[in-house]
């Protein structure tokens, strides 16, 4: 049953960007065509549930144990560029395209704050209501906000390509009425709450 | 005395562990990072980067590829001639050459020059009350002039030029030839393909792409071309012929002498600055 909850929790109810409003970075950067928006949110996905692994177990065997709480932020941030280096030279070698695609974003997971949220989130043991009992719903939960994160980019880059080709006045045109866009689907996500 | 107090009250083990374990992290990320980037290491041509560095690398798009990186990609591909980039240095595309190993025959630095004068002078069809877009005024019956081939002094090219080197003057573009740099920008967003390059050498320029009739011209046009030959006549030295009823100048023969310039009834011949 909990991991039920952990399910729908990391990707509708408390999705990280429409209704925690985290890694807003990428999400109105990479979300102008279909391709780089999936190519960006299964980079997010490989590096999230990464980083809740192995910064769970950090916290656990490490950082915890030894009452060295205050050491978090910076060891998470550490693991988590360090990840995003690694997985920066594995997609340059197996996917010129996607890394084409990707850009300057994928260097850019290294500061989105979604992934050091959940990394924080996880180790207080609760995360936003959802219990966080042992290493696997930790996973768990950072592999499905993920899920929710590219599933909120997938959304977007579907609606801005719509948006996009209408005849819109000179003001809204571009940047605007994407955050007006943006906005309307974090109020239809509200309703999840 | 607050400096001693605060040092005697750190506790200095737990200062010494926190030390000991970013250490230990860092080693071993440092580890897997450095047998990673071994175990996935691509290979990349040096020349990329070699001629990227050559490139201006002002990004602005005008050769159609992503980026001057882009560019660079594209020529060491054999996608994109050596001279792609109109606003290169000559010295510069040379060194292009010798990295690519192929020999290079010149091609002149050049600048954009806008084929109409007209603007305010040219009559204008029907009143235009649309998107302010060169593109979606030409879709209505060829733009609001009653010239076909004349400027509508919308800006579609001002807002295209990344230098600000192209501005609407009485109703008709004219490109500054001091900021101008030939990147090719103004000539794609152009509907009516007005805006050709012509050598930086040149003195003058022909300031009109009408290929009618010398009476239909006068009807449309105050400052149109209007096809009588004058200047074809004048020139000594074989450089401006009339093709289609528009004189077309041989920049290899002309000398800059103007004689043409001063003689033409319609002043549409116009002295570069």
């Amino acid at each position: 049953m909990n991991i039920f909850t952990i399910i729908i929790g990391a990707v509708f109810v408390n999705n990280f960007i429409l209704v925690k409003f985290l890694g807003i970075c990428p999400f109105l950067g990479v979300s102008k065509k279909t391709d780089s928006a999936l190519g960006m949110g299964v980079a997010v996905i490989f590096v999230m549930t990464l980083a809740s692994l192995i910064t769970y177990v950090l916290d656990k065997w490490l950082l915890s144990a030894y009452g060295l709480e205050f050491l978090q932020t910076i060891v998470f941030i550490f693991v988590i560029a360090a990840l995003v280096q690694i997985v920066e030279m594995i997609i340059k070698k197996i996917s010129p395209t996607l890394y084409n695609a990707l850009g300057v974003y994928l260097p850019l997971i290294t500061t989105n704050c979604a992934i050091l949220g959940v990394a924080l989130l996880l180790v207080t043991g609760e995360v936003y209501g959802v219990m966080i009992n042992n290493l696997f719903e930790a996973v768990l939960y950072g592999l499905f906000a993920g899920v929710g994160f590219t599933l909120a980019l997938f959304l977007m880059s579907g609606l801005r390509q719509k948006v996009d080709s209408l005849p819109l006045p000179k003001v809204l045109k571009g940047f605007p009425i994407t955050l007006i866009t943006a906005s309307l689907m974090a109020m239809a996500f509200a309703v999840f709450a | 005395m607050n400096c001693f107090l605060l040092a005697s009250s750190v506790n200095w083990t737990t200062v010494w562990i926190a030390l000991a374990i970013m250490f230990g992290v860092s080693i071993v990320f440092a580890l897997l990072i450095t047998v990673i980037s071994k175990v996935f290491a691509v290979k990349t041509d040096t020349r990329v980067e070699e001629i990227t560095s050559l490139l201006p690398n002002a990004n602005c798009g005008g050769c159609g590829y992503p980026g001057c990186a882009g560019l660079a990609q594209a020529i060491v591909d054999g996608k994109a001639p050596i001279d792609a980039c109109a606003q290169c240095v000559k010295a510069n595309r040379i060194k292009i050459a010798n990295i690519m190993g192929v020999s290079f025959e010149g091609g002149e630095e050049t600048i954009a020059v806008v084929h109409c004068t007209g603007g305010i002078k040219c009559e204008d069809k029907y009143e235009y009350n649309g998107y302010g877009d060169c593109k979606s005024q030409s879709i209505m019956s060829g733009g609001r002039k009653m010239c076909e081939v004349g400027c509508m002094g919308v800006g579609s090219c001002v807002d295209a030029c990344p230098y600000y080197a192209v501005e609407v003057k009485e109703g008709v573009a004219v490109v500054d030839q001091s900021l101008c740099v030939s990147c090719g920008n103004c000539i794609l967003a152009c509907p009516k393909k007005i805006i050709e390059r012509i050598p930086k050498s040149a003195k003058i320029y022909i300031g009109c792409s009408s290929r009618c009739k010398g009476k239909d011209v006068t009807l449309m046009c105050k400052s149109g071309c209007i096809g009588c030959g004058i200047c074809q006549r004048t020139c000594k030295h074989d450089a401006i012929h009339l093709q289609n009823n528009v004189p077309v100048i041989d920049y290899s023969k002309c000398i800059g002498c103007k004689e043409c310039m001063a003689k033409c009834p319609r002043h549409v011949i116009r002295e570069l600055k």
